[in-house]
């Protein structure tokens, strides 16, 4: 049924042109299916990674361009359009967002309103290009006349003109449809993963190999690609555009109807483009403008009163809006002529949707039913786990010969302090190594420098003889090198599987267009991850949780969901920082069998540890480490009787002895 | 040799004009980690009501000198009180529901908000705002210089001295600093962090105020005259760095004059893309901005 649904909905669509007969109304409904296309895109980048683009009208207005560049210069019509355009809109989404996104913060909101308006400039002044502002021309294509077959199916007796923009109209609803299952597609793909998980928890992210920066440059180039195929259809339903059509004002139309129509859904993107097609309607004519603040203010008035009777104590919460809406309504009645003030509406409607619809009508009545019907949106059971595979692939191959990990002469400095003073530090393959030291003493430092979260100010850190200080946590990640975290770093809101999943992103060989076309290969790639991610999960003990979210899990049970999620890259080299901390004794115990098959299946284990008895009865060798200087190494014995080492523990007492 | 001089010389006083307006996007960005969106709005609000201030005095009899000098706190407290509405509207709220996005959509309609008011209080046909200086030019040594554009040099230096002046010796300067290093941490030691970014928006939207009514005599005054200077400024916070004063006025000088360069050797139809290709640029070679600093991660 679900795989039926696009056709249904491509069917349903076909039906419009000939029930809507009005040629305006027609329109109306086929630019809210192409700025859907836009908005939907645009969903992918603010809704999923959080970043906003105050440039997508820019992006249109390119795919739109190419397509008049096109028809005018190369004689080229819709269909090549519908090609060259989203890869010219992809490529200035990468040129932007290539070097927006290397820094976090509200780079590439201003990076991309300061390109919007530049392509606006630009559009005029390149006029051999473009034409400048007398703008391009366009026909509507016929796609096959019909209108032979009008003696049978009398329906389809129309003019030429009625003709084009019917099957115009028709073209527009599926690539509308095929959008949404694309997206649909990416979404449910390891990509919708990636952006939630980064969100999340970015710096874990990065650790488990999947680049929060290559992720969201992905996102935004899809993005584009996506307002590019929009503005050729564009294009093509106007029949004219000149630069104007692509302003800021029509940017931040799109991040309105993102916002006010729901953010990661697929429905709230169509509602918000419907709206906003609407709007420039609705300020034009002050008695519809009066309705509409009307109907705003009644459902306020009722979906207010509803929710403060139900739960008194929401009233002081409800009141503010409640009292907006009812005030806006006044306020329409009194404005006499709303076309100049078209834009502070505009500009209220805004601000009202920011802070009282944060999740759009759709999160609002998705909130309402929820609470009307709990259940009703219950996560499904689609992420529940299949048939298991094996925990572990084959053991790593490592060299025996030479230590797997050398630290060499390594300093970290922040400002005046030296949190690590010329460590030194050899781990041998296949041993687990402990590294302790009282509180302060460098060891969580000396996990952020092996994980490429730092870069040392000076030293070598050479693993398999790589020099690896100064390369990213991705790249450290995929070269196998594993770590948890001391304060666990965990994506709350993914499943326990798909907290797996995220790290075994680097088993997929499929790429963006094998899960865009659904292809055998990308489904075989998810069904094996999913089987691997089942059997890690039930490695660590947490087989029966995997459609839990983590956040819901016991403080012990996440710090054993991240050594699964962590084994989970296949690392040769695991970095475990405090795993045992707050943990109750029998989960000590667990943990401390996990560890040893762990190692016994030839990974390479680093330890952090305060519970001595962890760390004595597991590692094969111990450094201790002191104020950022290393003050002891060996066997748990020697380690246990070095007088430096009481000294750092202890304080002066052993001095004195 | 004397046409380039000519032009670094004028390329100077637009980068200055820039400069203020991307202190100001600083001031906010080191207290919150946001920053005003309509920045260019609250400049063109800043120089109307300058516009009117002036031309009131002016009627008064009061020569136009005099009337500029004693317009100037009235546009700076005006400016101040915007910022603090910026804030209080835009910001306050978003800050508190840890919506990522909120401040930038909120600062947006605020700025669409307050251009449309002036539209519809000032008119859209742009305005002459009196100069206060001889609008003659000057022969100094092989360039003419325009006594205004002298004025927005030392205007813009006088400002943004005059704040790190008092962030570095006043008390409640010392709690900007301190909230701009660590908001959680001068919060639990009493620092009202809510007042310092409520005051760091006020003292930004003042910055831009001042920007208006320095860069108004020069040229035509309207309520869009903002957009394009704030986005101008974007750049020059980004280039210079987002936490570096001096990035602000090294990044003005640069973008100032290379426009003014390409307005002249190439086109002034391609006047605004260096702004773009020197901010695609900057990102990156050096993400922080030249002058700015790298922020390290806390895990």
């Amino acid at each position: 049924m679900r795989r039926l649904l696009p056709l249904i909905a491509i069917l349903a669509l076909f039906a419009v042109p000939f029930v809507v007969t009005s040629p305006y109304y027609l329109h109306l409904l086929q630019t809210i299916a192409i700025f859907s296309i836009v908005v939907l895109g645009l969903d992918i980048v603010f809704g999923y990674t959080g970043e906003v683009s105050i440039g997508h009208a820019a992006l249109f207005g390119i795919g739109a361009y190419t397509a008049g560049v096109l028809s005018m210069h190369f004689d080229l019509g819709l269909w090549p359009s519908l090609i060259v355009a989203p890869i010219v809109a992809a490529a200035f989404g990468a040129l932007l967002a290539l070097p927006a996104l290397r820094v976090t913060g509200p780079y590439l909101a201003m990076v991309t309103l300061a390109f919007g308006t530049i392509i606006q400039i630009l559009i005029n002044e390149l006029v051999p290009l473009t034409n400048g502002p007398l703008g391009v021309k366009f026909s509507t294509p016929a796609l096959f006349d019909w209108r032979v077959y009008s003696k049978t199916l009398p329906f389809l007796d129309m003019s030429m003109k009625r003709m084009k923009e019917a099957q115009f109209f028709m073209l527009s609803a599926v690539a509308l449809v095929l959008v949404v299952v694309v997206i649909n597609r990416i979404l449910a793909s390891r990509y919708g993963r990636a952006f939630e998980a980064l969100r999340d928890s970015p710096i874990a992210c990065d650790c488990m190999g999947v680049s929060v920066y290559r992720h969201k440059v992905v996102a935004f180039v899809a993005s584009a690609a996506f307002a590019g195929f929009a503005g050729v259809f564009f294009s093509y339903s106007e029949q004219y555009i000149a630069p104007n059509n692509f302003s800021f004002d029509l940017s931040v139309l799109f991040l309105l109807a993102v916002t006010m129509g729901g953010r990661k859904s697929r429905v709230g993107p169509i509602l918000g483009a419907a709206i906003i097609v609407y709007l420039p309607n609705l300020l034009a004519d002050i008695h519809l403008f009066r309705i509409a603040a009307g109907a705003v203010a009644a459902v306020a008035v009722v979906a207010g009163g509803a929710s403060a009777l139900r739960n008194p104590e929401s009233r002081a919460r409800v009141v503010v809006p409640v009292a907006l809406c009812v005030a806006f309504f006044a306020f329409s009645l009194f404005l006499e002529n709303i076309a100049d003030y078209k834009l502070a509406v505009f500009g209220v409607m805004i601000l009202f949707v920011v802070y009282y619809l944060p999740d759009g009508v759709v999160g609002f009545l998705k909130q309402g039913l929820a609470q009307a019907a709990p259940g009703l949106f219950a996560r499904k059971a689609g992420s529940a786990a299949g048939p298991a595979g094996d925990a572990f692939v084959a053991a790593p191959q490592v060299d025996m010969e030479r230590p797997l990990l050398e630290v060499r002469q390594v300093v970290m400095q922040f400002g005046g302090l030296k949190a690590l003073r010329e460590v030194d530090l050899e781990v041998r393959p296949r041993t687990i190594h402990g590294l302790i030291g009282p509180n302060g003493s460098g060891k969580s430092t000396m996990m952020n420098v092996l994980t490429g979260i730092y870069t040392p100010t000076s030293g070598e850190v050479r693993f398999e003889g790589i020099d690896i200080a100064g390369f990213k946590s991705p790249r450290i990640a995929a070269l196998g090198v594993a770590r948890t975290f001391q304060n666990v770093q965990l994506f709350g809101e993914l499943t326990l599987l798909e907290n797996v999943l995220v790290a075994l992103q680097h088993t997929y060989k499929s790429g963006m267009a094998g899960i865009a076309f659904a292809l055998p290969r990308a489904r075989a790639d998810e069904a094996a991850a999913r089987a691997r991610a089942t059997a890690i999960l039930a490695f660590v003990g947490l087989a029966e949780l995997a459609a839990e979210e983590a956040r819901n899990l016991p403080y012990g049970k996440q710090r054993l969901l991240e050594i699964g999620r962590a084994l989970a890259l296949d690392p040769k080299l695991m970095l475990l920082d405090e795993p045992a901390a707050g943990l109750t004794a029998p989960d000590i115990k667990e943990l401390l069998a996990i560890i040893r098959k762990i190692r016994d299946h030839g990974v390479t284990v680093v330890l952090i540890e305060h519970h001595m008895d962890v760390v004595m009865s597991l590692c094969d060798r111990i450094t201790v480490l002191d104020f950022g200087e290393k003050i002891a190494e060996g066997r748990a014995a020697e380690v246990q009787s070095n007088p430096r080492v009481i000294e750092a523990y202890l304080g002066g007492a052993a001095q004195a002895a | 040799m004397n046409i380039l001089a000519q032009l670094i010389v004028s390329g100077v006083s637009v980068g200055m004009v820039y400069a203020v307006i991307a202190f100001g996007y600083q001031l906010t960005f080191a207290t919150s980690k946001t920053l005003n969106f309509g920045q260019g709005e609250a400049l063109a609000l800043g120089a109307l009501v300058g516009l009117t201030t002036i031309n009131f005095l002016i009627g008064q009899a009061i020569g136009t000198f005099w009337a500029y000098l004693l317009m100037l706190p009235i546009v700076l407290v005006f400016g101040m009180a915007q910022g603090a509405v910026v804030e209080w509207l835009g910001v306050r709220q978003a800050i508190r529901m840890k919506s990522e996005a909120g401040w930038i959509m909120a600062t947006i309609a605020l700025g669409i908000i307050f251009k449309n008011l002036a539209e519809n209080i000032w008119g859209r046909d742009p305005l002459k705002f009196p100069s206060p200086l001889p609008e003659q030019a000057l022969q100094i040594g092989p360039v003419r210089v325009q006594p205004m554009e002298i004025a927005i040099v030392v205007g813009a230096l006088a400002l943004m001295l005059a704040v790190e002046i008092f962030n570095r010796t006043s008390i409640f300067g010392k709690a900007v600093v301190a909230t701009a290093a660590d908001r959680d941490a001068a919060g639990l030691m009493g620092v009202n962090t809510s007042l310092v970014i409520t005051f760091s928006y006020a003292l930004s939207s003042l910055s831009a105020a001042f920007a208006g009514v320095l860069v108004a005599p020069v040229t035509l005054t309207g309520a869009s005259m903002g957009a394009v200077l704030g986005l101008k400024a974007f750049a020059v916070a980004i280039i210079g760095g987002l936490s570096s004063g001096i990035g602000a006025i090294v990044g003005g000088l640069i973008l100032g004059i290379v426009e003014t360069l390409t307005g002249f050797y190439i086109s002034t139809g391609y006047k605004d893309v260096p702004g773009l290709v020197l901010l695609l640029l900057v990102l990156s070679l050096k993400p922080s901005g030249l002058f700015g600093k790298a922020t390290i991660k806390k895990v």
